[in-house]
């Protein structure tokens, strides 16, 4: 649980919650009844990767990597929250593998579809690109051409909250 | 009864006939859509939310701050943006410094969120505000005989406290507005696993084809005639998913997908045209005739 210790100490308000000694208390907590992820019709959906067995399950993969951050699986996690309702005492696995993620980000190691997500939204507003076929199926449909104009206040958003500095590190980091 | 209409960005975007199809549907059962200018993604809450959640909670605010300089409640088409809007809509409201923080940000934008508005899925609204009586007795041609495997989704479930919406385990009431119609829900294993559509997007397409294929299968073993979903991502990935599960996977499968509102259409009088079923990538001739026998 390394990287989880490593985590910054909490900002604003948001961390609360979540702190790292909270999340490795969390993580320490489960003893392996796999309960979140082998009950074939309610648990976890990642579990069904071949990589992943009732002995070696998703979860467990998530919560025991040596360097978790850096555990590409991290992001076959839907945050459909299963892990964390079945879970018969405190673990909340997704609570850990989400700050996983966002230490990951934060670090400049995220999923590149994630990267190119988070751009695609604060330049655009839009999360999909607005492509011809779609504005033309629009047009013949007599749906109104799909309009932009917030990009102005993303940005700021962006810049105050410090997201544009961390996606300038990833396209250097790309260079 | 009138709403601010959060169209978010898949439906607009890649479904545009279910946008068409909500916006007919709803305003004749008296549900009034507002359109708001400056509206952005949610934001998506798989890619960004969880990943910079202090932006995504400002962006997120930034809507729900438009919405209320309207005064109006936010209508949203999918589990995504209920479950980002929703949950920072409750958090805000019930953390004052937190509010006031992102409120620091959005100063930038010259918009303050107040917390003065609600969050609602359009099925929360036919379950809750119109009510199941005053759907049914909306319904013209009632769907009798027509069996539908209806799958809810993850985002709009969990977590239960903040979404308010239904069991995660064993959940009612997409089956219960089904029912209304006059159809006959469908009751198939796997009915709470997620479709799998994130899958696709940042994991591994072959894990995703099968949850898909397992869960068709499941469906089809129940004696399903036709899938009924309340989320975008979840239609997408049993429609283009499907065929491309089938394809991968070597499976006869052709169960095709609705949109609860285009159910809800067809029990309303409108035809296969209107709901632009020909729009679909997984269409069956069995359906069709099947349909066409309940309305005729």
């Amino acid at each position: 649980m390394g990287a989880l210790e490593e985590k910054p100490e909490p900002g604003g308000a948001l961390e609360r919650g979540n702190e790292p000694k909270t999340l490795k208390i969390m993580a320490e907590i489960c003893f392996k009844c796999g309960v979140c992820c082998v009950i074939r019709d309610h648990s976890c959906h990642a579990q069904l990767d071949a990589q992943f067995n009732p002995r070696q399950t998703y979860v467990y993969d998530c919560l025991g990597s040596g360097d978790p951050a850096g555990n590409q699986n991290i992001w076959l996690c839907v945050s459909c929250h299963k892990c964390e309702e079945l879970c018969p005492y405190e673990v909340s696995p997704i609570h850990v593998i989400e700050s996983l993620k966002a230490q990951s980000f934060e670090e400049g190691r995220a999923h590149p579809m994630i990267v190119g997500e988070i751009k695609q939204i604060v330049s655009t507003g839009y999360a999909f690109p607005l492509t011809g076929a779609s504005s033309r199926q629009r047009e013949k449909l007599g749906l109104a051409a799909l309009t932009q104009g917030s990009e102005e206040d993303l940005k700021r958003i962006s810049e105050k909250t410090g997201l544009v500095a961390k996606l300038q590190r990833y396209e250097e980091a790309e260079k | 009864m009138r709403f601010s209409l959060f169209l978010g960005c898949f439906i607009p975007v890649r479904l545009p006939h279910i946008e068409k199809v909500a916006r007919s549907v709803l305003g004749e059962i008296g549900v009034e859509l507002q359109d708001m200018d400056g509206f952005t993604c949610c934001p998506e809450p798989v890619g960004f939310h969880i990943n910079d959640k202090l932006t995504a909670t400002a962006i997120a605010a930034r809507n729900i701050a438009l919405a209320e300089e309207r005064g109006d409640d936010i209508i949203t088409l999918c589990n995504g943006c209920t479950y980002v809007l929703k949950q920072v809509n409750e958090e805000l409201k019930g953390d004052p410094d937190l509010k006031d923080e992102i409120n620091e940000v959005l100063a930038e934008t010259d918009h303050e969120y107040r917390g003065t508005i609600e969050v609602k899925h359009f099925a929360q609204v036919l379950n809750e505000d119109i009510g199941l009586d005053r759907l049914a007795k909306k319904v013209e041609r009632p769907l009798s005989g027509l069996r539908v495997a209806g799958h809810t989704g993850c985002h709009i479930l969990s977590p239960p406290d903040v979404m308010k919406f239904d069991d995660p385990f064993d959940p009612v009431v997409l089956d219960n507005l089904v029912a209304a119609l006059g159809a006959e829900p469908a009751d198939f294993s796997m009915k709470t696993i997620c479709c799998g559509w994130t899958l696709t997007n940042y994991g591994d397409r072959q894990s995703a084809n099968q949850l898909v294929g397992a869960k068709l299968q499941a469906m089809e073993a129940a004696g399903s005639d036709c899938i009924s979903v309340i989320c975008p991502q979840c239609f997408y990935q049993f429609d283009t998913g499907q065929m491309m599960a089938a394809r991968s996977l070597k499976l006869d499968l052709k169960l095709p997908v609705l949109f609860y509102l285009q159910l809800l259409g067809l029990s309303m009088g409108h035809s296969l045209d209107d709901i632009h079923y020909g729009q679909h990538r997984v269409k069956s001739p069995v359906f069709e005739e099947k349909l066409g026998r309940i309305l005729a």
